[in-house]
């Protein structure tokens, strides 16, 4: 059996090009739209005309280096957090129920598209009006590096130069209100924070010991990343330290579709030219006890730790894989798929690579993990094709996975996947990705 | 820089006619985009170059038609030597003293690394690396990091975005090495350094000796 290569090829670039540099494109959770930071703006562009719908501009004074779409807005509403050099986080709200009324609740995904599509066109002569800055979230000392939601939307996490990592929760959501408080401080870290990412909400995500369900992880210029989590008492603690990269961690992400009920994994990328990935280490027996609401008291593995005890303390990372080495240089972004499961990375050398797991050794990997605890960082992960000069000679800062939406989607169109990276030339190019 | 107290009161200085230079003028110097302050705020961007000829900063003395499928590059082919490299940062302004880089010997032409070299440079696709390793005028210079932020910001500026600019201090010549090194080779961090104004301030200073 042949094994598989992937042809990655260039699409049309989405318009217009900025012609300076641009940061970062994030795709809308839902909608066919993605929003790319540059300057002191963000452009947010149609994803079904692969040209511009909107521009947030006026609420920053510096660049703004990061933007997140926050989760779970009522139809016909947008609302996206900015986090900028000037060292604040922005909040922004796109209100298009008056243009787009008469769509009513309960609308599908499709019509929601197609509703935002018209007041697109509606709205090209006035477009910046449609976007209200509404709130800047102010703490940090410097620079604002990353800013994300947590899966419900109700916590947003902002991290900065100034070491420290911030969550905010959206306390005014249920009446509608702008009010925003901040519940944690986290300064445990030793450098820059460049990048913060919450755990999807999937099966294997439920709380565990004393931790509530949400978890955080942080990636920084100290060379680690840590991760999160909220106890019983309503306080964000570190519960791990993920050490083995020898560069800045640039960031991270947490597997989108985890293999049933295990807890998802953490890819990160770095500076030193590396993607690595983290494990949990979870015992089996354990959790069915816990599950079946278990009274266990003692853990053999800790030679009788109160229960009480151990659920106070650390949890157990283990780096599980080291990817084939392909980049030359910093790795500034990577993006994992949850449809496919691929990994493509991109940075400063101008190379996209794509990755696949090796299903046989993630087997025999898995295996090793349940039966031994030193675990051989062993590269499960095979490389399925690159692009060189994918940006001309420019550096490129952000690759993500998105849904494609365009017409050239045909009839997969909100299924088929396509990639976006993000360039110091500030072109926004999306690429067609097919494995053969 | 008003400073009382300079870190160095007694720099050595080099005469500029001891300085490296190139027997016979060979070209002038690469000029950047045409406003300093954007080159400062957004190097190597901030001007437009794509797919236009009539607009482009860099000399076209070469047609530039292999038919790159993405856009057209209008680089020139000549390559980029050391002393060229030395030519750009050698007249940068020391931010406390009366001088050049390459006066104070700051900044020393054998202490210029290109890879791949000039000479096996034939794909101009081929992405090459500067490496400008730098020995601050006594070690516990504190303005290393400005220095290595003008250096990195004027080549950057003029170098055609295919070279990728590293700037390190020279092994054992400051006592934060490290520290330096590692926040000048932080693209982030150079790029909110450039957004402030005092910093900016100072750099434009230092660049205004640049040719």
């Amino acid at each position: 059996m042949a094994k598989p290569t992937a042809r990655i090829e260039p699409l049309a670039a989405l318009k217009p090009d900025l012609y300076q540099r641009a940061w970062q494109s994030v795709p809308h959770p839902t909608l066919p739209l993605l929003a790319t930071t540059h300057a002191n703006q963000v452009t947010v562009f149609s994803l079904s005309t692969l040209s511009q719908h909107s521009v947030l501009a006026g609420g920053h004074t510096r660049s703004v280096r990061s933007v997140t779409w926050q989760p779970a807005q009522p139809a016909g509403r947008l609302r996206l957090v900015t986090g900028s050099f000037d060292a604040s986080a922005g909040l922004w709200t796109w209100d298009g129920t008056g243009a787009g009324a008469g769509a009513g609740g309960g609308e599908t995904k499709l019509e929601m598209e197609i509703t935002l599509d018209r007041v697109d066109e509606e709205e090209q002569q006035n477009e910046e009006e449609e976007w209200e800055f509404n709130l800047v979230l102010e703490g940090h000392e410097h620079e604002v590096k990353d800013v994300a939601f947590s899966p419900s939307g109700q916590y947003l996490a902002t991290c900065s130069r100034d070491k420290s990592v911030w969550i905010w929760e959206d306390v005014g959501a249920a009446d509608g209100d702008d009010e925003w408080e901040t519940v944690a401080v986290l300064s445990e870290h030793d450098g820059d924070v460049k990048a913060v990412a919450w755990c999807p909400d999937v099966p294997g995500r439920a709380a565990r010991g004393r931790y509530s369900a949400d978890v955080l992880a942080s990636a920084s210029y100290d060379n680690t990343v840590r991760i999160w989590r909220e106890d019983a008492d309503g306080e964000w603690v570190c519960v791990a330290v993920l050490e083995g990269h020898d560069g800045t961690v640039w960031g991270m992400q947490w597997e989108p579709r985890p293999e049933g009920n295990k807890f998802p994994r953490l890819l990160t990328f770095s500076a030193d030219a590396t993607i690595r990935i983290w494990s949990l280490r979870e015992e089996e027996e354990e959790e069915e006890k816990e599950g079946e609401g278990g009274s266990r008291l003692f853990r053999s593995g800790l030679g009788g730790i109160p229960n009480t005890m151990r659920r106070s303390m650390r949890e157990d990372w283990d780096c599980t894989a080291v990817f084939s080495k392909v980049h030359t240089r910093e790795i500034y972004s990577a993006s994992w798929s949850a449809k496919t499961g691929i990994v493509a990375s991109a940075g400063s050398d101008g190379i996209i690579a794509l990755y696949r797991e090796e299903s046989e050794t993630a087997a025999a990997a898995a295996a090793a993990t349940t039966t031994t605890v030193e675990v051989t960082p062993e590269s499960a992960w095979r490389v399925l094709g690159t692009v060189s000069n994918a940006h001309g000679p420019y550096e490129i800062n952000h690759i993500t996975w998105c849904k494609r939406f365009d017409p050239g989607a045909g009839e997969r169109r909100g299924e088929e996947e396509m990639l976006i990276t993000t360039g110091d030339d500030g072109v926004i190019r999306p690429w067609q990705v097919r494995i053969s | 820089m008003q400073k009382s107290d300079l870190d160095n009161a007694n720099p050595t200085i080099f005469d500029v006619s001891q300085l490296p230079s190139r027997s016979q003028k060979k070209r002038s110097v690469r000029q950047g985009p045409d406003s300093k302050y954007d080159s400062i705020l957004f190097p190597k961007h901030a001007w437009p170059w794509a797919g236009s000829k009539t607009t482009s900063t860099w000399p076209s003395d070469e047609e530039d038609d292999d038919g790159d499928d993405l856009r057209d590059d209008n680089f020139v082919e000549e390559p980029i030597d050391q002393q060229e490299i030395y030519d750009l940062i050698s007249t940068i302004s020391d931010p406390e003293h009366p001088h050049t880089l390459g006066q104070l010997n700051v900044v020393r032409l054998p202490d210029i690394h290109l890879s791949p070299s000039p000479a096996e440079r034939s794909d101009p696709k081929c992405l090459s690396t500067v490496l400008v390793e730098l020995t601050p005028t006594i070690n516990h210079c504190s303005l290393a990091t400005v220095i290595g932020l003008a250096v990195r910001a004027r080549l950057e500026q003029a170098l055609p975005p295919s070279y990728r600019v590293d700037v390190r201090m020279k092994d054992g010549s400051h006592a934060q090495d490290d520290q330096v090194n590692k926040q000048l080779a932080d693209k982030e961090r150079v790029a909110a350094a450039l957004e402030n104004d005092t910093l900016r301030g100072i750099l434009e200073k230092m660049l205004e000796t640049c040719a």
